[in-house]
C-alpha cells in the first residue's frame, strides 16, 4: 500500500484530525468522538466550536450508520462503507466531510432538504428547525429527520455533491465548514 | 384510595454516548452528560414510560428537573422536545420547574436552552450558568 499517496491526499485537504473509511458502528462513532474531544483539547479549540464539530460529526456518521442498517434490512446488494473526515481548513475554519453511496431514490429524498437549507438564512434555518422538531413530521424510527438542519445550524457553510457512478448509484459527498 | 402503582427510582449510569439519568418519585429528576444513542427513541423509552406513570400518580408538592447535557444529536433534541411537551402539560396543575444547566463556555448548550424556552411558554425553564 502506498502510504505516501494517502498522506498526499490528506495534506491536500489541510490538517486532518481524523479520517475513517469503512463500516460504521455506534461504538466506533463513540470512540472517534472521544478522539476528537482529545484532539480539540490538545489544540485548545474553544468549546462552542468543538461542540459544533462533535455534533456535526455525530450527525453525519449516525446518518451513514442508520442508512446502511436500513439498506441491509431491506436486503439486496449494497456497499455499506462510508468515509468520514475531520480537518482544519483555511484560516480558523474546520470541516467535516462525509461520503457514502446512495441510489437515485435516496438522492431524491435528501436533495430537497439540502436545497431548502441552502436557501435559508440563519433565522430562517432556526425557525424551520424548530418547526420540524415540533411537528414530528418526517420523523422515522432512527432519527428525527432534522439532522441536516441541525448540521446547518451549527456550521458556516455546507457543500454537497451527488456524483454518478452508474447503475443508478451516486457518491453522496457532504462537507460542512465550521468557524 | 389506590392511585396507581408505587413508583420506584429509575437510575441509569452514563455511557460514552448516553447521559446519567436519575428519576426519583420524590420529585427530583436529573439528566447529565452527552446524548447521542444509537437509537434515541429505544434508549429513552423507559424514561418516557416512567414519566408517564409519574404524572399519572399522586404527585409530590413540586417537581424539579435538572438537565445538564453537554451536547446532543438531533434525535435527542426531538426527544427532549417531546419530554418537555409532556412536562408542560403536567405543569398546568402541578408545580414543575426545569433547570437547564450549562457551562459558561458552552454557548451552543445555552442556545439550545433558549430555544426550548421559546417553544414552551407555559413551562418554567430556568437557564443556569454553572459557577
Amino acid at each position: 500500500m502506498d502510504i505516501k499517496a494517502i498522506e498526499k491526499i490528506l495534506e491536500a485537504d489541510g490538517i486532518v484530525f481524523l479520517t475513517y473509511g469503512g463500516f460504521i458502528t455506534q461504538s466506533l462513532i463513540a470512540g472517534m468522538t472521544d478522539a476528537l474531544e482529545r484532539e480539540s483539547e490538545k489544540k485548545d479549540i474553544n468549546q462552542r466550536l468543538a461542540n459544533n464539530i462533535f455534533v456535526i460529526f455525530i450527525e453525519l456518521s449516525q446518518n451513514m450508520m442508520n442508512y446502511s442498517k436500513s439498506r441491509e434490512n431491506a436486503g439486496g446488494e449494497f456497499d455499506p462503507k462510508g468515509l468520514i473526515m475531520v480537518g482544519k481548513g483555511e484560516g480558523d475554519s474546520y470541516y467535516v466531510l462525509s461520503q457514502n453511496i446512495l441510489d437515485s431514490g435516496d438522492r431524491d429524498k435528501i436533495l430537497p432538504k439540502l436545497e431548502e437549507i441552502q436557501g435559508l438564512d440563519n433565522d430562517g434555518l432556526k425557525r424551520r428547525y424548530r418547526e420540524l422538531r415540533k411537528s414530528g413530521r418526517d420523523s422515522h424510527g432512527k432519527g428525527a429527520g432534522i439532522g441536516f438542519y441541525e448540521i446547518a445550524k451549527r456550521c458556516d457553510q455546507i457543500k454537497y455533491e451527488f456524483i454518478s457512478i452508474g447503475d443508478d448509484k451516486f457518491y453522496f459527498q457532504f462537507k460542512a465548514f465550521v468557524k | 384510595m389506590i392511585r396507581g402503582v408505587v413508583m420506584e427510582k429509575l437510575q441509569l449510569e452514563a455511557t460514552q454516548y448516553t447521559p446519567e439519568i436519575n428519576l426519583d418519585p420524590a420529585g427530583i429528576m436529573a439528566f447529565s452528560g452527552k446524548s447521542y444513542p444509537e437509537n434515541t427513541f429505544d434508549f429513552y423509552q423507559p424514561v418516557m414510560e416512567w414519566l408517564d406513570q409519574y404524572f399519572a400518580n399522586e404527585l409530590p408538592k413540586r417537581t424539579v428537573v435538572n438537565m445538564e447535557i453537554v451536547y446532543f444529536n438531533s434525535s435527542s433534541s426531538k426527544l427532549f422536545f417531546d419530554m418537555f411537551d409532556m412536562m408542560e402539560e403536567a405543569s398546568g396543575e402541578h408545580s414543575l420547574e426545569v433547570n437547564w444547566i450549562y457551562d459558561p463556555e458552552n454557548e451552543s448548550a445555552r442556545e439550545a436552552g433558549e430555544d426550548f424556552i421559546e417553544d414552551f411558554e407555559k413551562l418554567t425553564i430556568n437557564l443556569i450558568e454553572k459557577g
